[in-house]
């Protein structure tokens, strides 16, 4: 049985944080993964703070599991949605896209988790000062906003560097990855693109046949020019994307672009002029499951094979 | 002293030529500097110099001379 200091300090069965997906994830679908062992996260994304007090309301009325939220620091409604989370005690804050250092006095007070994702060794540094949890290295595998370094490169350094636990994001998608990243230092994972075809995710279908679709090649990063890349599965949007960047457009014509493209292939199932946010492990993902399936398919697998590696270095002695 | 130090920071964090800074050069606009490596800066400026520098401040640093002045503040407190 798999079981890292993340289990504990998050009181979970499976080291496992299921990706706060803007406009994706869901109460719904974060119960889910909480009722199966991981822990579930809500989206905050753009959202005001009713609409979220909602989601954290919905959760509680469908699990007595702990759960997290993902909080977007872009967001306008950042401070607002940060007091909110206070207010409510949520067992677990994730932060992305920005520095959380000034909310997190008023979080550790309030007794909650805090784990930021982190980009590079000096910020999971300044936030373990700053009293962080755990961090999350996510690399540029990942789906949607996403930094320059790989999964392979980040996890490793910034284990090293700092004493918190560290859980490895971007590119995991099998009890293959979960391994993988387990070597290089991580004790926890976070996934998202195959939470996309957990069966209570309510992604668009479209969505999640795109996904399924997939092959090896078929992301691409927009935006590197705009200082906010975007890795989505290739599509018309795409193509209109790459046109602009390579006329040298201006950057309020491409985030004009992007504008609400999120929301027209999540919700509205347009694939073609939808911004469809993925990872590029895409390819692997292929199956329509149950979030209880994915995680225990994925941690069996993951036992597997490092009992068979470690029969495998071995030499066939134990 | 200050100077000296910083500038020798940002030559070797931002790879720009010594004569290239002076104190009107921006951070960002001037040297190059992503979010990034504006944080690595900050965090080796903390290291070498042994000062912290107060989250809300950052903001505020957005040239040569904005660095300096900070940290000489900081030493006379």
């Amino acid at each position: 049985m798999i079981y890292t200091k993340i289990c504990e300090m998050l009181n979970i069965r499976y080291p496992i944080l299921q990706g706060g997906m803007a406009q994706i994830s869901d109460a719904v679908l974060a119960a889910a993964v909480s009722e199966a062992g991981g822990l579930g996260i809500i989206a905050s994304g753009n959202n005001s703070t009713k609409a979220v007090r909602a989601e954290i309301h919905k959760i509680r009325e469908l699990t007595d599991k702990s759960f997290g939220v993902n909080v977007m620091l872009l967001s306008p409604y950042a401070k607002e949605v940060s007091e909110l989370l206070t207010e409510e005690k949520v067992p677990v804050i994730i932060t992305g896209a920005g520095n959380p250092g000034k909310y997190m006095k008023m979080w550790k007070e309030a007794g909650i988790k805090v784990i930021p994702v982190v980009p590079s060794v000096a910020f999971a540094k300044h936030f373990e000062k700053a009293g962080a949890d755990a961090v999350i290295c996510e690399g540029t595998e990942a789906g949607g906003h996403v930094g320059e370094l790989t999964t392979m490169c980040i996890t490793p350094q910034v284990a090293d560097a700092v004493n918190i636990p560290v859980i490895a994001a971007g590119g995991i998608g099998d009890g293959r990855g979960i391994a993988a990243v387990f070597s290089l230092g991580a004790q926890g994972v976070q996934i998202g693109t195959r939470f996309l075809l957990a069966k209570e995710c309510g992604v668009h279908q479209n969505y999640k046949d795109k996904i399924k679709k997939a092959g090896d090649t078929d992301t691409a990063v927009t935006g590197r020019k705009t200082g906010h890349p975007v890795r989505v599965l290739k599509n018309r949007l795409v193509t209109k994307f790459k046109e602009l960047e390579k006329n040298n457009a201006d950057i309020d014509e491409m985030e004009a672009l992007g504008k609400g493209s999120l929301y027209k292939a999540a919700v509205e199932g347009d694939v073609n002029y939808g911004s469809v946010m993925s990872g590029q492990i895409a390819g692997l993902i292929n199956k329509e499951q149950s979030c209880k399936e994915i995680i225990t398919e994925m941690f069996e697998e993951a036992e597997k094979i490092m009992k068979d590696l470690k029969y495998a270095v071995g030499g066939g002695n134990e | 002293m200050i100077l000296e130090k910083v500038k020798a920071i940002l030559v070797e964090e931002l790879d720009v030529e010594e004569g290239s800074i002076t104190l009107e050069s921006k951070i960002k606009d001037d040297l190059g500097a992503d979010s990034l490596d504006l944080f690595e800066l900050i965090s080796k400026i903390e290291d070498e110099l042994n000062v912290t520098i107060e989250e809300d401040d950052y903001g505020k640093l957005i040239t040569v001379g904005d660095i300096v002045n900070y940290l000489k503040e900081k030493n006379n407190q």
